[in-house]
């Protein structure tokens, strides 16, 4: 029997962006875009990604290193204002294992450069398979994508 | 613009019976129902718990006393869906809460279940966002404070057995 452990944690990221709240928010709210900079490293195989980006809606996305093993994030949309916020919660799966939950909120607030954007992230991190230090660099580098997706 | 309060709070709470005991008052509708849902002050509207890995728990709830506390008919309603059920050890579930259908709080709980001599040791987390000013964490954290007080005369009520 695994030995359950949660660890509860929550980091909050800012960034600013040189571009409007409706630019950045699109790239959340697009499948076409979103894929651009959402997911693993580069050198990751990505298998799927999916998003109905709605109240209710789900978004899925998956990949991994070559050797394996694949990691799964599956979200649930929670609440969406157009253009200032997004909540959401999601799981994050490493194989078929279970290693986290997680609730994020995204906002946007018009910034003199562009936009601010604060993504909060309050998580239970499971059974000692990740914690909360490791999700916060991955998050970052989700963002410096995203920044260099919306700059290009 | 909107705005958004983040907030977590953690509640431990010991109880004279089992995990199992104590799960199956979670799991059960019947039984979460007479714990969760039902209450003094409270008109239940609808209620429906499907109890599984992506279920959901739906509730309904008029505030008898909205039109005094608020000035209007207040109906409350809980959206939940469970992420994790592990039986006997841990529940994780997500969920909204609204005022006459208009959203003012995510949350993301726990509640882990151990065995602590003839007895339970439940921690229950939450982590919550707060919409525009509503509700409040303080507020949050005395409503489940109150529920886990009803959850344990619940138990006491369906005496020790296995």
């Amino acid at each position: 029997m695994t030995k359950r452990a949660t660890t509860h944690a929550t980091f909050v990221i800012e960034r600013t962006l040189k571009h409007p709240p409706a630019k950045v928010f699109a790239a959340y709210a697009d499948l076409t875009q979103k894929a651009k900079w959402f997911g693993g490293p580069p050198e990751w195989t990505r298998s799927t990604h999916t998003l109905d980006f709605r109240v209710g809606g789900r978004e899925s996305e998956s990949g991994g290193p070559h050797d394996g093993p694949e990691h799964t994030m599956n979200a649930l949309y929670w609440d969406i204002v157009q253009n200032e916020r997004i909540v959401m919660s999601y799981e994050m799966l490493l194989g078929p294992t279970r290693i986290s939950v997680s609730l994020g909120t995204t906002e946007f607030k018009p910034a003199p450069e562009g936009t601010t954007l604060t993504y909060t992230e309050q998580g239970v991190f499971l059974d000692g398979f990740d914690d909360a230090g490791g999700r916060e660099r991955g998050t970052h580098e989700l963002l410096d994508q995203l920044v260099a997706c919306l700059n290009s | 613009m909107t705005s958004t309060t983040h907030a977590s709070f953690i509640i431990e709470r010991r109880y004279q019976h089992a995990p199992k005991r104590v799960f199956a008052a979670w799991s059960d509708p019947q039984a979460k129902r007479a714990w969760f849902v039902e209450g003094e002050g409270w008109d239940i509207r609808s209620y429906e718990m499907d109890f599984h890995e992506g279920g959901e728990e739906k509730s309904s709830f008029r505030f008898v006393k909205g039109e005094e506390t608020f000035g209007e008919e207040t109906l409350f309603s809980n959206d939940t869906v469970f992420n994790e059920i592990i039986a006997n050890e841990r529940i994780i579930f997500t969920y909204s809460m609204a005022r006459n259908g208009a959203r003012f709080s995510i949350s993301l709980a726990s509640v882990e279940f151990s065995a602590e001599g003839q007895g339970t040791r439940l921690v229950f987390t939450e982590h919550a966002a707060f919409f525009d000013g509503a509700d409040g964490v303080h507020m949050r954290e005395a409503g489940w404070q109150e529920l886990l007080l009803k959850l344990g005369d619940h138990l006491d009520k369906q005496g020790f057995g296995q």
